[in-house]
């Protein structure tokens, strides 16, 4: 796929993106590019606001300043929803899956967006062929990441490893360009963790994705991703290829010094 | 068998009648939110039929029209609550748990007081003498009544539950934040489910003026209130029946209990008490545990027609 | 306005502003461990001022179970003095505080020991309103009960004076309702901020689980603050009985609602702010302009609303920033 071979053209630009909460600034006028098709990695110590970055980029919290922009289509200012219906999806770093909904609910639910049968079509059981297709869509992609066989289940009886997984599988159902993943190994077993790469590539092939990741486990973003970007106390600090930024002095400073 | 309609045709009526409430509780409960408002709009409902049915102005309407006044009456009251709750709804909604039950709950209080207040509501005496629909002489024909918007409701619930929208409310319902970040708008679909439940609330208070032949604002409280939570939690919340069987079981309890004579309602709140602690999930959760529920099936795949060379 | 009217008005809106903020300091503290609303705490306000009148005349002449029975024959050591009022006052609303214990135990524990929906504590609380309130109309029936008209001993009804020619009257009853309450907030503000209890009772309303990491019994620390909830809620049904009369096993409703609209306007679980926000809706009833009065049990509703869409976290209540 050519996208993931020869540098793809800019999909997100990022500019200047800084959030304060009171006094605190957990996000520091912080610019980057994501290119399509690329696994773009970011990482930094605990508290350095990743998932903040994360939420500014979905809608669920407001920039103090700053845009990011998909495409050429300002995402600042929309609300999270609107951020889905463009194309950028994402999953959370405490799981917020429908606990009390069962699996294949979870995957139905996200594809609101790539659907449109209203109250009165809906009751009046009008919408037969969208439901199928809704049906169909859940199925395959519980299939995607092998939960075809426990689809009636809670979602809140799953393990930490099938829960993120499942969460994928319910951001893909939003039909998305853009895939955002908080820290997907978080609880996963080892082996757990050594199919997730596979899988996120899989994923990004299959889908035509470019995928943002954020991710404390070393081996994995140094296997995975294509570009990091190391962010710490809020700032930007290092960004480039994994061994590159390995080296940077700054990021060692950064881990070591927060140590 | 007449004399079984003599003495408990009232009852069941307001048996049907208190599971409609319940209904449009459960509403907005389907997405999670806490709503009190339903005595609001069930006052407004029958105060809009009180007054087309009984005031001066409409005398000429109510001569033309004939019996087509009362389907009318549903229909003004229908539209004023769905608007009512729009107006309430979209600023309300943003309030999340308890603080929304209690804008709800002054929601009908000042309404309440409004209407104690306005002469077209006819005041703290109310409005009397309200004409009964259809040539109806006993008041258990208004099974005929309610009965039927039970059962539309019934099904209205059920099929909205299978279909998208009831799949984005229950969304809310779980986690908020996380159906926006999924492309669910919260807020549309809180304010659809809580219109909905005003829109009922306001059909049965039109349907119910007729029914008590006098309007006025004790129709309207917080007892109210409570008394139709009490429904849909004692019945099940999670559960189309749930209110309907709830809120016929609680209507009739103290009509059972009569035998006790005074210490009914002391025994009424009792009932209360102990349902909420032995039943959580409500009867018809309890009744719904008994049975497995049925796995989901995938559906046999479509193969799409062949295409011959 | 007048200065003689505004003084009057002032004086009837702290009278029952204060009343206000002791009956909601009661929701307050059940919410701020609980972070529920006891909807019997209206029920309880009512029991509040039978007790204190059962105490001070010992008998229900007209109606109900108890009618007949007279407690005291020789009269009601409680009656004629001031001391012995405050201490019927006292017992009453002592009783009132070991009823909410007693509702604690029967209504809510058994329901957290489940983990069952916080809803449905509305439910069985409201079931418990509901048994005190019947309660009541079958023992004593359901008329009004005034106090003796001597029953704070020998004081004048009322303190007049005047006011740029203009006679102000202060009824006695009112200055007693807003001393009592001024004592009562001050006491209950040493306790809460100074004492051994007040730093539990804090430490349960900021983290249950940590409470009990540290030792504290969570549990008992959740009767005394039914206990003290109940006392502040009997305390204040005397005070407005003794004022307007014991209306009936219901007239406790409309205090409950109006408690919730304090809180609220307040701020949830804020002790200060149900202070403040009991001053304010009394105020803004006392001065509701007369040929609107027919709206005045309107004001604390339509705060509350207002409050509620333009500043949902009440007037001190702190903003919880949603953790994602």
């Amino acid at each position: 796929m050519s996208a993931v071979t020869s540098p793809g053209s800019v999909v997100l630009e990022a500019r200047n993106m800084t959030r304060r909460f009171g006094g605190l600034i957990a996000v520091n006028d912080v610019s980057f590019d994501v290119r399509e098709g690329e696994i773009f990695g970011l990482i930094g110590p605990n508290g350095a606001g990743k998932t903040t970055l994360f939420n500014l980029m979905t809608g669920l919290t407001p920039p103090s300043s700053g845009t990011l922009t998909y495409r050429g289509t300002t995402v600042t200012g929309l609300q999270p929803n609107r951020v889905a219906a463009l194309g950028l999806s994402r999953t959370f770093q405490n799981i917020r899956l429908f606990k009390g909904l069962n699996a294949l609910e979870n995957v139905k639910i996200a594809q609101h967006v790539r659907t449109e049968a209203g109250l009165w079509r809906g009751v009046f059981g009008a919408a037969k062929a969208e439901e199928a297709r809704v049906e169909a869509r859940a199925w395959e992609l519980l299939d995607l990441v092998g939960m075809a066989d426990r689809a009636g289940e809670l979602a809140a009886n799953f393990s930490y490893g099938d829960q993120r997984k499942l969460e994928i599988a319910r951001a893909l159902a939003t039909e998305p360009r853009v895939l955002l993943l908080d820290e997907p190994a978080a609880g996963m077993n080892t082996s757990e963790k050594g199919q997730l790469t596979g899988f996120i590539r899989q994923v990004r092939d299959q889908f035509n994705l470019t995928v943002l990741v954020i991710e404390h486990h070393v081996p994995l973003v140094m296997n995975l991703c294509d570009r990091v970007a190391v962010l710490n106390f809020g700032q930007l600090i290092a960004m480039g290829n994994p061994a590159e930024v390995q080296r940077d002095p700054k990021v060692i400073e950064a881990y070591l010094g927060g140590e | 068998m007449t004399d079984f309609l003599s003495t408990y045709g009232f009852l069941i009526v307001t048996m049907l009648q208190a599971g409609l409430l319940g209904l449009s509780l459960y509403f907005p409960l389907q997405a999670g939110q806490l709503s009190l408002a339903s005595p609001g709009f069930y006052s407004l409902g029958g105060y809009v039929a009180a007054i087309l049915l009984t005031n001066p102005a409409f005398a000429g309407l109510r001569d033309t029209l004939g019996n087509a006044m009362f389907p009318l009456t549903w229909l003004v009251a229908a539209v004023l609550a769905g608007l009512l709750g729009l107006l309430v709804g979209v600023p309300a909604l943003r309030l999340r748990g308890i603080y929304l039950a209690l804008a709800t709950i002054a929601f009908v209080e000042v309404l309440r007081v409004i209407s104690l207040n306005l002469s077209i509501t006819g005041g703290a005496i109310g409005l009397f003498g309200i004409p009964q629909p259809f040539g109806i002489v006993d008041r258990w024909q208004y099974v005929f009544i309610f009965g039927p918007l039970l059962i539309l409701t019934l099904l209205f619930a059920r099929q909205m539950e299978r279909s998208r929208v009831g799949r984005a409310l229950r969304a809310i319902r779980e986690d908020e934040l996380a159906a926006d970040a999924m492309g669910v708008p919260p807020t549309r679909y809180k304010v659809l489910a809580f219109v909905t439940g005003a829109v009922l609330a306001g059909i049965v208070g039109a349907m119910s003026a007729p029914l008590l032949s006098s309007w006025n604002a004790r129709q309207g409280t917080f007892d109210a209130s409570i008394a139709i939570l009490a429904f849909v939690l004692i019945g099940g919340s999670r559960h189309t029946w749930g209110p309907v069987v709830g809120g016929a079981l609680l209507t009739a309890v103290p009509e059972v209990l009569r035998f006790l004579a005074d210490w009914r309602l002391v025994i009424n709140g009792l009932v209360l008490v102990v349902a909420s602690l032995y039943l959580p999930q409500g009867i018809v959760g309890a009744l719904e545990k008994l049975g497995r529920p049925r796995p989901p099936q995938r559906p046999t795949p479509v193969k799409p027609a062949e295409v011959r060379p | 306005m007048e200065l003689s009217q505004f003084i009057q008005n002032l004086m009837n809106g702290l009278a029952i502003g204060s009343v206000y903020a002791i009956f909601a300091l009661g929701y307050t503290l059940v919410f701020s461990i609980l972070g529920i609303i006891n909807f019997a705490h209206g029920a309880v306000f009512t029991l509040g001022a039978y007790f204190t009148y059962t105490l001070v005349v010992g008998q229900f002449e007209n109606n109900g179970l108890l009618k007949g029975v007279n407690l005291f024959p020789d009269g009601s050591p409680f009656s004629g003095q001031p001391l012995t009022f405050a201490l019927a006052t006292l017992l009453g609303a002592t009783l009132a505080g070991l009823v909410a214990v007693l509702i604690e135990r029967l209504a809510f524990r058994p329901m957290r020991s489940r983990g069952a929906d916080p809803l449905l504590a509305l439910v069985s609380s409201l079931g418990v309103a509901l048994v005190i309130v019947n309660l009541i109309q079958l023992l004593v029936g359901a008329e009004i009960y005034n106090f003796p008209s001597n029953a704070y001993g020998d004081t004048p009804p009322a303190l007049s004076f005047t006011l740029g020619g203009k006679i102000v009257i202060i009824r006695t009853v009112q200055v007693i309702i807003f001393a009592v309450s001024l004592v009562m907030l001050a006491v209950l503000g040493y306790v809460i901020g100074r004492t051994k209890i007040g730093k539990a009772l804090r430490a349960v309303a900021e983290s249950p689980t940590t409470a009990s990491l540290l030792g504290i019994s969570v549990d008992r620390f959740i009767l005394i603050t039914f206990f003290l909830s109940g006392f502040l809620g009997g305390l204040a049904g005397t005070l407005v009985g003794t004022a307007f009369g014991v209306a009936g096993p219901y007239f406790g409703v409309v205090y409950g609602l109006k408690g919730l609209a304090v809180i609220v306007l307040g701020g949830l679980g804020s002790i200060p702010g149900a202070v403040l926000g009991g001053l304010v809706i009394g105020l803004a009833e006392a001065f509701v302009p007369s040929q609107y009065s027919a709206y005045k049990d309107a004001v604390a509703f339509a705060l509350l609303f207002v409050i509620l869409l333009v500043r949902p976290q009440g007037l001190l209540g702190r903003s919880a920033i949603q953790k994602v």
